[in-house]
């Protein structure tokens, strides 16, 4: 589907753009021969993205090895991407790089009704937090067990090992949380690792990074089926989602899912939630503690809240003003999803432009989240912009956009938020942290299209007298 | 007090639901306003249902 000869296909369209009334956006400068912009986006791509900006303004055109990528920033343009039809802006083509990853015939073959109605499932809807809070609180004890009196964590590894426990049980079924064993997030991490930019010239060409990422998918569907062909032998125990899923038959009796399949569905529902939720959860630990007084608040906060002894799972689900707002924080300065991309599936036009058919569009919420007419002094860390009166998140609602916006907006914010609470509830009131590495020394790593912490990560702990 | 919903950003997630029963239900996978100015004793769960919109869907007009 979306990796078929892209190259030929933008072209056609670009060659018939200016039938369509409005004009074409202007180009982005420089770029080689043929790969475009490419190497720029896999060397320094929120450079890039504000490159476009300061250059064309609101709509520009990049090309990424003959896509070509319109990027729309600043609040009017950004809000006519989040307000587009769905057929009309197409999620399922634009990433490539993404396919591989999944495996075939898994994702994004719904049509736009079917995805929309998702959230049927029930899983993420407001009558299941509740539950998913005590399971996130169960998990964070669990393993703060480990952790002992004192020592260091890799921050990438605990919060990735933590968040695919949670994510697993909530979305999944506890009994099969239990199968994950940390090989998994480690499987995880190469498969993340898999999204190299180099995909749109092919996702399937032959180098490491794309053997290692095949390899990652190979070895997660090898322990899967261990686990269901236990699972299949076994006595008892509760029937989970993807029991459900292995025992439907064809007509004809045979499985009417593969295992492969079964596997593509897990990647598919993990990934969106677990390296989002776990690099979230790192940045916000950083940010806390090497900005001045920022953690010594959010402590007081959690300590004055929970001095009562409530419950973790209860209050997750309620306010901690200090505790939300260093979160949106981080995730204002390190939003896990740089850029969020749509096929054009019939012409889209803004302010007089128009991009035709096959192209794609983009917003960064990179750049967005860092305009200095939505958020003042837009690279200071400060916590203060979500307190009452100020509230730069809603009142820039198409422009604090770490969870997209509009139609697509993320459905597991949410989720997401009550599970940072409860994980930061949890860990806050038992242990102190502090950073190991010079504060400058935290860095993303934005050689991929999943954006990952760069190790080394650490930070050191000690538990809190009571 | 005036309730109005932006559909195009509704996701049914249903915090509204908890929130202000009496005022909103989940018709299948979109909200339904039951009550679109409601009384005096349903002002502050209305107020709750807006803030807690995960999508921001739900605009509240208070009158003076």
């Amino acid at each position: 589907m979306s990796e078929a000869s892209p190259m030929i296909e933008t072209q056609v369209t670009s060659a018939t753009a200016s039938a369509h009334g409005g004009s074409a956006p202007p180009r982005l400068s420089g770029g080689l021969p043929l790969l475009g912009h490419l190497l720029e986006l896999r060397r320094a791509p929120i450079e890039l993205f504000w490159r476009v900006r300061n250059e064309c303004g609101e709509i520009g055109e990049m090309n990424w090895a003959g896509n070509r990528v319109v990027l729309l920033t600043g609040e009017a343009a950004q809000e006519a991407f989040f307000r587009a039809e769905e057929e009309q802006l197409d999620q399922a083509a634009a990433y490539p790089f993404m396919t591989p990853v999944f495996g075939r015939g898994v994702v994004f073959d719904g049509t736009p009704e079917q995805r929309r109605q998702a959230m049927r499932n029930q899983s993420l809807r407001d009558k299941m937090m509740r539950t998913h809070a005590e399971t996130i609180a169960a998990e964070t004890r669990r393993i703060m067990e480990r952790l002992g009196e004192s020592g260091e964590i890799d921050l990438l590894d605990f919060f990735s090992e933590l968040t695919l426990y949670t994510s697993s049980a909530c979305l999944i079924g506890k009994e099969f949380r239990e199968e994950l064993t940390p090989e998994y997030f480690r499987v995880f991490y190469e498969l993340e690792k898999g999204t190299d930019a180099i995909a749109y010239v092919n996702p399937n060409l032959p180098l490491p990074v794309f053997r290692k990422r095949d390899r990652a998918r190979a070895r997660l569907v090898e322990l899967l089926t261990e686990v269901f062909e236990r699972r299949a032998r076994r006595e008892g125990g509760t029937r989970e989602l993807f029991d459900v899923l292995l025992a439907i038959r064809n007509p004809d009796g045979t499985p009417r899912y593969t295992i492969d399949q079964v596997t593509g569905m897990f990647i598919s529902m993990m990934f969106a939630g677990h390296h989002t939720t776990s690099g979230t959860a790192a940045w916000t630990l950083i940010e806390l503690l090497r900005n001045p007084g920022a953690i010594e608040k959010v402590r007081a906060e959690v300590d004055a809240i929970y001095a009562d002894g409530r419950e973790v799972s209860y209050q997750a689900l309620r306010e901690i003003p200090e505790l939300e707002a260093g979160i949106k924080e981080s995730l204002r300065l390190h939003p896990p999803l740089i850029i969020l991309m749509r096929k054009v599936a019939y012409d889209f036009h803004y302010d007089g432009y128009t991009v035709p058919a096959g192209k794609l569009v983009a917003v960064s919420p990179a750049v967005s989240n860092r305009m200095p007419e939505c958020f003042p002094d837009p690279d200071r860390f400060d916590p203060s912009r979500y307190a009452e009166g100020r509230e730069e998140d809603r009142h820039h609602a198409m422009a604090w956009i770490p969870f997209g916006a509009g139609r697509h907006r993320c459905v597991g914010a949410a989720f997401a938020m009550m599970q940072l609470k409860a994980i930061f509830s949890d860990l806050l009131l038992r242990y102190e942290f502090e950073l190991s590495q010079p504060p400058e020394s935290y860095r993303n790593d934005h050689s991929k299209m999943v954006v990952q912490l760069r190790q080394p990560c650490r930070a050191r702990y000690r538990r809190r007298v009571a | 007090m005036r309730i109005a919903v932006d559909l195009d950003l509704c996701q049914g997630h249903g915090v509204c639901c908890s929130e202000a029963p009496a005022l909103f239900e989940l018709d299948r996978d979109k909200v339904r306003v039951l009550d679109d100015s409601p009384p005096a004793d349903q002002h502050a769960a209305a107020r709750l249902a807006a803030k807690y919109c995960p999508t921001l869907a739900i605009k509240i007009q208070e009158e003076n």
